[in-house]
């Protein structure tokens, strides 16, 4: 049984995060919560996939990975079954939200979760000031 | 709801829209009693079984910051539900304001503040400068009553407006100038149920204080969810739906 953290694109959902620097995120959750990794899985950029993890899983048998956050999971839903039906009994991390759990039910409240995020809509902070963000709480009301 | 309850948060909100802030208090005591009690149970500090909120802002009075944070670090459990039962403590007036489908905080924050002259100082600020939405509301509560100068001063929002519009013009964020606000304001005194509800343009921040007793406050933030966000998401907020 492997304990493995999982590396991906940079763009996560609104995150950028460069690959080192999820491995930071990564082996600093791991050694927080006393979880000692064994395997570091480098999932395809463009890829939400989580395909080379699932093939990990066939050969390794892993018993938890971690990932950086709950916007790496897939969204369309013939890759969401894939994902449930082969690793439903691996316990799921994600460092950014800290949360953990396994199974259908949380995989899926988490891919729910993540889908209501990345549908929510989002000011861009580098083409705003304060004065504007004020007028705008005014304006929205 | 019953229209007096009603006509109270009517006026909570009127406060809240004219000066950035206003005090509100716990609708649902039996929820914030709870909370109380689970801080109580989790916080780490000796033969805590039987003990009141009394007895541990006193044991900490006398602890410094590094024996604090550390005594913190056993207080995860307790924090995991936190932002639920600050929530589910203030239902109908954070209805009213954002609705049923929320964007919580996803850890709600629990702050200990230690009396004497070094000790507790939160510099004055906005809670914009952390990149929360500028639809954010924070409701601060703390689990005791106050009636010393430990609690949180609020300025108005016109002049916290105009600091910051001045602030702006000079390209400065929470420059010398805000930071040494800090120690101009009295904090209010405040009864056990009752907590201040405030935007993120407000200016506030606490003083040092003299007491035997150190501050225990818990905070969130919140926002409707059909609001934008801004530099916060899923690390910071969750999905939160209010039952009614």
């Amino acid at each position: 049984m492997t304990k493995a953290i999982i590396n991906t694109d940079m763009n996560i959902g609104p995150f950028k995060i460069p690959g080192n620097g999820q491995n930071m995120i990564l082996n600093f959750y791991a050694e927080r919560n006393k979880i000692k990794v064994e395997e570091i899985i480098p999932e395809p950029f463009m890829s939400d996939a989580l395909a080379t993890t699932q093939w990990t899983h066939k050969k390794k048998k892993l018993e938890l990975v971690i990932l950086c956050s709950i916007h790496q999971l897939p969204q369309k839903q013939n890759r969401v079954n894939s994902l449930i039906r082969n690793m439903k009994n691996v316990e799921f991390h994600f460092a950014l939200e800290n949360i953990s759990g396994k199974g259908k039910k949380f995989l899926k409240s988490c891919i729910k979760e993540a889908k209501i995020f990345k549908n929510a809509k989002v000011i861009d902070s580098t083409k705003t000031s304060w004065s504007k963000l004020n007028k705008l709480r005014l304006k929205k009301k | 709801m019953c229209i007096e309850n009603k006509m109270k948060h009517r006026f909570t909100i009127n406060q809240l829209n004219k000066n950035g802030y206003a005090v509100c208090k716990v609708e649902n005591f039996k929820i914030f009693k709870a909370l109380q009690n689970s801080f109580i149970k989790n916080i780490s500090f000796p033969n805590s079984k039987n003990k009141t909120i009394e007895d541990v802002r006193k044991y900490f009075a006398k602890k410094n910051k590094a024996e604090i944070n550390k005594s913190m670090i056993n207080f995860i459990t307790f924090n995991k539900n936190l932002s639920e039962l600050m929530v589910k403590s203030f239902p109908n007036l954070i209805k009213e304001l954002c609705g049923k489908e929320l964007f919580v905080q996803r850890r709600a924050h629990t702050t200990i503040n230690v009396p004497g002259k070094n000790q507790a100082k939160q510099v004055a600020h906005y809670e914009m400068i952390s990149g929360i939405s500028p639809f954010t509301y924070v409701i601060w509560a703390p689990l005791h009553e106050i009636n010393d100068e430990g609690g949180a001063y609020h300025f108005d929002l016109k002049t916290s407006l105009k600091i910051m519009k001045e602030e702006e013009k000079k390209g400065l964020v929470n420059s010398s100038r805000v930071l040494n606000l800090m120690g101009k304001k009295k904090p209010p005194k405040l009864k056990f149920g009752e907590a201040i509800i405030f935007n993120p343009f407000v200016l506030h921040g606490n003083i040092p204080f003299n007491s035997k007793l150190a501050r225990i406050a818990c905070n969130v933030r919140f926002q409707s969810s059909s609001k934008p966000l801004l530099q916060k998401n899923t690390d910071y907020l969750k999905y939160y739906r209010l039952t009614s």
